[in-house]
């Protein structure tokens, strides 16, 4: 009972990093268009920014945490505008590419100017401490985790259902030429999305950071993988499906290191993305993805 | 209010509009006619900064035919566009909160948004639902309050009468005759040439994106051979 | 058989490219060195990647990101077919099944690697080839992972990361220069034949050309097929030059490198494919070199590790940036010509 009651634990903590790894990808796709694949590079951003903050600035953690934050969104923010304007308006493909290009020439920045060895940063620790919680032992940094994600969740709907940008950030996912033509500037917009995006890639950076205790060039890579497939299997563009996505990926994982023989333990990514590609069999556009129409008129 | 000079407008290599002006007077409603293919919504489209033209497009003297997309609309244009064009995903509320989204006057929208569902009572029952929920007819009306939430100078109405049933239809020219009355400029692009010039002040006759013929709905409408090309059988 | 004027500029424009090859694969013989030579030939392997990749991406407009997986296909299953019994035992003393009490000459291995590669593009095709855009790129990025995790894990059969060696090194520069030839003669006569210009149609207007009867699913599969098929063949050429493969290079970085080249030269076009590899091939050694802190003109550089990275990154960025479609276009070589 204690086993099972902590495997759900352990699916739902990692069910919240995937979905708030997906929430950061999906929201700049619903707005754009763009599968951003740069968004690993962005995470690995806040990782070298605790790095940057524990070694040069302070120990006090809080003070790494709000930094790491604050560097990814205006990352995220920079990127916008010096490579993803040019394609704004491009089709989703020339999008995705330099998206790739970017997330290349980031990793290999890293590479060339910080080092291609991990960095350790210590000061995180004290997150992921062992507590139990109505007699199952878990770990405090998945409950932190699991209240950052449904605090941002909150925070999200609110936004995008209180406030006139947020509307906007709707709408424009489905016409952004109509959400142009009243008024509302697309820069803005645009700004916000990857503002936003970029907030919870510096979350995550610093779960990841908490768990992992090291950066190197590759430190968002993994994560971003998940976060892919956790959109895709949700529906690409849709935020709840991300979300959902998010959590789905966390129960599979979680089930295949269960049930799969210690020795299949390698093969569990094969499995997973095995999933992945059965259910987009099934429903090829992603469980919960929003009705496009084709047509000759956008 | 509105003056237009020697407007091409292009989709990629083809050009669509050659060369045409119109101006439309402040508080007049200003008809744009044609059939099918004539360029109209080419030149709405140039007029708001969706579609590459050349040419200038003054608002009240200055030129616009230089600015962005938003900063047309900032100006004081607005659109109700083909095809209406509602945020079927949004409420109706959030529809008409979009509408007002250059406005900083938020106790004013507040009230503008009561106003419009008093106006139209469909849209004060319906305001929680996805826009996308509602009729054509209701889609258009609420196109067009989506159009005015931003207290624009000029209202641009492109087909308000598609695809509508006659009842609707008529409803439709209703609310812009009664927007007219009320001092509003308006540039109504439409084919059905009848009903519209009924509102108008003054026509346009477009066909193969140059204007055949203008004048005010009697000129227009007084030859029948005028009458047969409006109807796009000429 | 009478050809269409399409098809009679695209054989001439084959014969162009194919001229091409051959001279780069005569300088190469005559006058470089063991080192370049290797570097020359790996650019061709590259340059049936690519071309390998064009097939599907230049005519069906989906962005295909598994293309290094299938490479790797190929080249193990030649290399468990070629490799000699002594050397398996050796090599990989635990395979299943009698994988290591058996060796094939190399034609009849290249016949099963192609037979193998074709089953497992036409397996997974089937699912991909029903997808809309970015979809079907996500599902492509899945097969990349689930081949290589794969390789990765059953260590007995593909040595993971380990050097699977013992491979007879039966090519040579000119079997590989000939190879290219052909695949660029079967790429640009895909391009021209009626299944390639009803793809190309499709892509521009898929509902349009729904509604005309095109199968456009039929029709990326075939595409998918012989991309496929084509990717073996570079993964052959690739295990029977050097004798010794590891998952390691049939995945990510590969899968850059060659998506950089088709991108830069122009995915729409086979010569955009050739202009992309060697364009990318030579540069991005030019900056290796830079890489590995030079002398010139008596200053020391530094090590740059990474710099070549950043440049391949900056080329795609670039590209998408100021000319989406490529160096090339929608232009062939003999219309480069022709239009003078």
């Amino acid at each position: 009972m204690e086993y099972v009651a902590q495997q759900v634990i352990n699916a739902l903590s990692f069910g919240a990093e995937y979905a708030l790894l997906a929430l950061g990808l999906a929201i700049v796709f619903s707005v754009m268009g763009l599968v951003n694949f740069a968004h690993g590079e962005v995470i690995a951003v806040g990782g070298y920014t605790m790095v940057a903050f524990a070694a040069l600035v302070t120990a006090n953690p809080l003070i790494i945490i709000v930094g790491a934050v604050a560097a990814t969104a205006m990352t995220s923010v920079a990127l916008e505008r010096v490579a993803f304007r040019p394609v704004r308006y491009a089709d989703p493909t020339t999008g995705l590419l330099t998206a790739f290009g970017v997330s290349i020439v980031l990793q290999n920045l890293f590479l060339l100017f910080i080092s291609p060895r991990p960095i350790a940063v210590t000061s995180l620790y004290f997150l992921d401490a062992p507590v139990m919680l109505f007699g199952v032992q878990i770990s405090s940094l998945q409950i932190f985790e699991s209240v950052t994600t449904v605090v941002v969740i909150v925070g999200l709907v609110l936004f995008l259902q209180k406030t006139t940008l947020g509307l906007a950030m709707r709408a424009a996912s489905l016409d952004f030429e109509m959400v142009r033509l009243t008024g509302i500037r697309a820069n803005r917009v645009f700004a916000l999305a990857f503002l936003i995006s970029g907030l919870l890639a510096g979350l995550a950076s610093v779960f990841i950071m908490a768990r992992r205790g090291s950066v190197d060039p590759h430190f968002g890579f993994n994560p971003v993988l998940k976060a892919f497939v956790a959109c895709v299997v949700g529906g690409f563009g849709s935020l709840p499906g991300a979300v959902l996505g998010g959590f789905l990926l966390g129960a599979v994982e979680v089930a295949m290191l269960v049930l799969l023989p210690q020795d299949y333990g390698g093969l569990k990514d094969a499995f997973v993305f095995g999933i992945i590609a059965l259910v987009l069999v099934w429903r090829p556009d992603g469980i919960l993805s929003p009705a496009r129409e084709k047509g000759d008129k956008q | 209010m509105l003056d237009i000079r020697d407007l091409h407008v292009f989709h990629g290599p083809i050009e669509a509009v050659h060369g045409i002006s119109l101006s439309v007077g402040a508080g007049q409603c200003v008809a744009l006619l044609g059939p099918n293919g004539a360029g109209k919504t080419s030149t709405i489209s140039a007029i708001c900064g969706v579609a590459q033209s050349s040419g200038t497009i003054a608002l009240e003297g200055a030129d616009l035919s230089k600015a962005s997309v938003e900063d047309r609309v900032r100006s004081g244009i607005a659109v109700s566009p083909e095809g209406r064009r509602i945020f079927s995903n949004l409420s109706v509320e959030a529809n008409l909160r979009i509408g007002a989204g250059v406005r900083p006057d938020r106790e004013n929208v507040a009230r503008d948004i009561a106003n419009w569902f008093e106006t139209f009572p469909i849209l004060g029952e319906r305001r929680t639902q996805p826009g996308g929920t509602l009729s054509g007819g209701e889609q258009q009306m609420l196109a067009i309050a989506r159009a005015l939430m931003s207290r624009p100078k000029i209202l641009l109405l492109d087909e308000p009468s598609l695809g509508l049933a006659p009842r609707i239809v008529a409803q439709v020219f209703q609310m812009i005759d009664r927007l007219r009355s009320e001092g509003m400029t308006i540039l109504l692009v439409e084919q059905n040439a009848r009903q519209a010039l009924k509102i108008s002040d003054y026509g346009y006759l477009l066909n193969n994106g140059r204007i055949q013929a203008e004048g005010t709905p009697a000129d227009l409408g007084g030859s029948k051979d005028m009458m047969a090309k409006l109807t796009g059988l000429g | 058989m009478t050809l269409t004027q399409s098809q009679k500029r695209g054989f001439f424009g084959a014969c162009m490219l194919a001229a091409i090859l051959i001279a780069i694969g005569v300088v190469t013989t005559f006058f470089a060195s063991n080192y370049q030579l290797r570097l020359v030939y790996s650019a061709f392997v590259n340059l049936i990647v690519v071309l390998g990749l064009q097939v599907f991406m230049g005519n069906s407009r989906l962005t295909n990101l598994s293309h290094s997986a299938f490479m790797g296909i190929g080249a193990y299953a030649a290399a468990i077919c070629v490799t000699p019994v002594a050397m398996k035992q050796i090599a990989l003393p635990d395979a299943p099944w009698g994988l290591n009490a058996f060796a094939l000459d190399p034609v009849t291995s290249a016949i099963i690697a192609l037979i193998v590669t074709g089953i497992v593009s036409l397996a997974v095709g089937v699912f991909i080839v029903r997808m809309t855009g970015t979809g079907a790129t996500i599902a492509s990025l899945a097969v990349l992972v689930i081949v290589h995790s794969i390789f990765l894990y059953r260590t007995d059969i593909f040595k993971g990361n380990q050097a699977f060696f013992g491979i007879p090194q039966v090519f040579s520069l000119t079997s590989i220069v000939i190879l290219a030839v052909v695949v660029v003669f079967i790429v640009r006569g895909f391009r021209e034949s009626p299944w390639g210009v009803m793809l190309r149609a499709s892509a521009d207007d898929e509902t349009g050309a729904a509604a005309m009867g095109v199968n456009v699913r039929r029709l990326r599969l075939i595409a998918w097929v012989l991309s496929g098929l084509i990717l073996a063949t570079a993964g052959i050429a690739y295990a029977y030059f050097l004798g010794t493969i590891s998952a390691r290079p049939f995945y990510f970085n590969h899968v850059f490198l060659t998506l950089a080249m088709l991108i830069f030269g122009g995915m729409r076009t086979v010569t955009g494919a050739v202009l992309g590899t060697f364009a990318i091939s030579f540069g991005l050694e030019i900056v290796r070199w830079l890489e590995t802190g030079p002398k010139v003109i008596g200053i020391n550089l530094p090590e740059l590790l990474g710099l070549s990275g950043i440049m391949l990154g900056l080329v795609i960025v670039l590209t998408m940036a100021l000319r989406p479609v490529g160096v090339m276009g929608d232009r062939e070589i003999e219309e480069v010509f022709s239009k003078r």
